[in-house]
């Protein structure tokens, strides 16, 4: 005797409801990271397109009357155009010093082993490890005795200096990929190992180096504690910089700093839409193998 | 043009002996393959000529010069990668007018030299495109035109036709093959394959642990290995190897049923030989089992294993006790599985070899 199957099986939700609850799970845990990183930015836009009397009546709710006020005021009353233009200066001299310093070592260390490789690697590493406020007193007599402190090139040495330990450790990696044949290849042609670095690494360093360039601009763009500590001209400060100082001047001010800090973040979101196509470019196909 | 010695050639990384010590000559014009199965050293011998790996001790001497210390350029050679090793950024143009270009030649000479080897090798009309827009054989064909446009005295190839696929292999084979009749340029080339040794060179040089364990032309290889390293390592299937007893001048073991006649030649090569056993090789064509017709009593009795039907011919495997061999016979053979069939073993084409040391007795003298 047997009973005719029930259409739907009880026991057959079940199991698909077993299967599906840690996806359900996990959706919800991502869902809850995303808040909780979108929030804040979020906060920050509605912020800065309210008046600041609304801010102050409820600094969650959303916007009534939206207005562009701040951004104007931000705009012409802090001259933000030279502080967009400063930070134009200090992230791309800076970043080009830090990859232009990082080259050279960091096609030696993919390479060749020179002697003493693993103290250079254990250096880099501290250089990568040390916290920006342990050299901030060093860096500061340094840049006096220079007679660089206070000046956009001493911002700019201290970055590219700063930057150049990351900078040799991602194009390290990046120049192992590279297949030693191609570099055997030029060698028998007849290359000196300097052709061989400018007429082949480098160009197929490119990806590498954008990748490089691009984390260590958005690095400076909004590095904070430096330019307030080598910079007394308010002239020369960086957009983000600035920020701080003008949020001490006009303390009950909430709206502006935020049309600030979106103003300042424009430019970083240009650049990594552009930087990403490079990054994906796949560069190899067809050097090495089918 | 020109010929290439080694002499007490020796490769050593820190303690680690790579090549003990290695003489090899190479005629002028030759098409010499260094053949072996991986860490035999055939890759480190072709990149110490290439001035790739430094010569630990001993001398490397192309067309008469000493070029042992020289850096690649200027030791008169040309190189074919397995990878190809084409500049991925350059259009086949610039790959092939890169070398040219470092030795800063004039741009119209630059410009005939690629178009002529481009048009042999019959690239001409890719020379705008780069390297990921090319096939794999064009990509070879690229990577052979590099190397060619150096016109130089000797030509080295590393496994260049690996990374094809079969059918392309076997005609860029044929085209390597023709290219060198043509040019005629000293070529020193090497693969694991052993068929693409038989096929392609004049001499082949087996190599197993850094060490040559033979030098000689292919059928000489195929027909007078020096050892039992050579006789299995060429030749596909391989070589079948019976550990046997000599009694009465017969090869012997009595439990499997061998009792086979040593034939006359090989019969002063064993004279002084004293060990308890001897190995039998012999080819998979030089063993058939007997015309089921044909009185065979005393041939010895294998039992089938497997027939594997090729279509225009078919390989048994058979077996008696630890003795295993695979025979190549006739498309018709039909043979069944399970039977056991009496063998007949081509007297003209046996092989001895000593037990320990796997040498061929009839070569080498005791």
């Amino acid at each position: 005797m047997s009973k005719p199957a029930p259409l739907i099986h009880p026991r057959r939700t079940l199991v698909r409801l077993r299967y599906a609850t840690p996806k359900i799970l996990a959706t919800l845990f991502a869902l809850l990271l995303a808040a909780v990183w979108i929030g804040p930015l979020a906060l920050m836009v509605m912020t800065s397109i309210k008046p600041n009397s609304e801010f102050l009546n409820g600094p969650f709710a959303l916007p009534i009357a939206p207005t562009l006020e701040p951004y104007v005021k931000v705009w012409e009353g802090l001259k933000f155009g030279v502080l967009m233009q400063n930070s134009l200066i200090y992230a791309a001299t800076g970043s080009a010093l830090a990859v232009g310093l990082a080259l050279v070592p960091a096609f030696a260390l993919s390479r060749f082993e020179p002697p003493g490789n693993r103290y250079i690697f254990a250096l880099l590493l501290t250089g990568l490890m040390l916290p920006q406020q342990t050299v901030l007193i060093p860096l500061y007599d340094m840049l006096r005795w220079l007679h660089l402190f206070d000046t956009r090139i001493g911002l700019i040495v201290v970055h590219g200096v700063y930057g150049m330990p990351s900078q040799i450790l991602i194009l390290r990696g990046f120049m192992t990929t590279i297949p030693r044949d191609i570099e055997k290849a030029a060698q028998i042609e007849g290359a000196t190992d300097f052709q061989i670095f400018t007429k082949v690494i480098l160009p197929l360093a490119v990806p590498g180096i954008v990748v490089g360039y691009t984390l260590n601009f958005i690095a400076i763009w909004k590095e904070f504690i430096f330019a307030l500590v080598f910079l007394n001209n308010e002239a020369i400060f960086p957009a983000v910089g600035m920020l701080k100082l003008n949020s001490d001047r006009y303390i009950s001010a909430f709206n502006l700093p935020s049309a600030g800090l979106v103003i300042s973040q424009i430019p970083i979101a240009i650049l990594l839409i552009l930087a990403y196509r490079w990054i994906s470019s796949g560069n190899f196909v067809g050097s090495v193998k089918g | 043009m020109a010929n290439v010695s080694l002499v007490d050639v020796e490769k050593r990384f820190g303690a680690h002996v790579v090549i003990p010590r290695l003489n090899l000559e190479i005629a002028d014009g030759s098409f010499v393959v260094l053949v072996g199965p991986s860490g035999c050293g055939k890759t480190t011998t072709l990149n110490m000529i290439a001035g790739l790996d430094p010569i630990t001790a001993g001398q490397l001497l192309i067309g008469g010069r000493d070029v042992t210390d020289m850096p690649p350029k200027d030791r008169d050679i040309a190189m074919v990668f397995q990878s190809y090793a084409l500049f991925p950024h350059m259009s086949v143009f610039d790959n092939i007018a890169f070398g040219m270009k470092i030795r800063r030649l004039a741009k119209s000479e630059i410009d005939s030299q690629v178009h002529s080897v481009a048009d042999r090798l019959r690239i001409g009309s890719l020379l705008d495109r780069l390297p990921k827009a090319l096939s794999g054989g064009q990509r070879q064909r690229v990577a052979l035109a590099r190397a060619l446009v150096r016109r130089p005295g000797v030509f080295l190839m590393d496994e260049p036709l690996s990374n094809l696929d079969a059918k392309l292999g076997i005609e860029a084979r044929s085209f390597l093959a023709k290219m060198h009749h043509e040019i005629g340029v000293t070529t020193v080339y090497v693969t694991h394959d052993q068929s693409e040794a038989m096929t392609m060179g004049d001499t082949i040089v087996v190599m197993k642990d850094g060490l040559i364990q033979q030098s000689a032309p292919p059928l000489v290889v195929y027909n007078k290995p020096a050892n039992t390293f050579v006789a299995g390592f060429i030749g596909s299937p391989a070589m079948n190897f019976l550990g046997l007893s000599i009694a009465d001048s017969k090869l012997v073991d009595p439990d499997n049923g061998f009792a086979i006649a040593i034939p006359d030649r090989l019969r002063g090569a064993l004279n002084g030989y004293e060990k308890p056993k001897v190995v039998l090789g012999v080819r998979p064509e030089a063993l058939r089992p007997a015309p089921r017709s044909a009185d065979s009593s005393g041939a010895p009795l294998l039992s089938i294993d497997v027939a594997q039907h090729l279509g225009h011919e078919t390989l048994l495997d058979a077996s008696s006790g630890p003795h295993r061999i695979v025979a190549r016979v006739g498309a018709s053979d039909d043979s069944r599985i399970g039977e056991k069939r009496p063998f007949l073993f081509d007297a003209e084409r046996m092989h001895l070899f000593d037990q320990d040391t796997g040498a061929n007795l009839a070569l080498s003298p005791i």
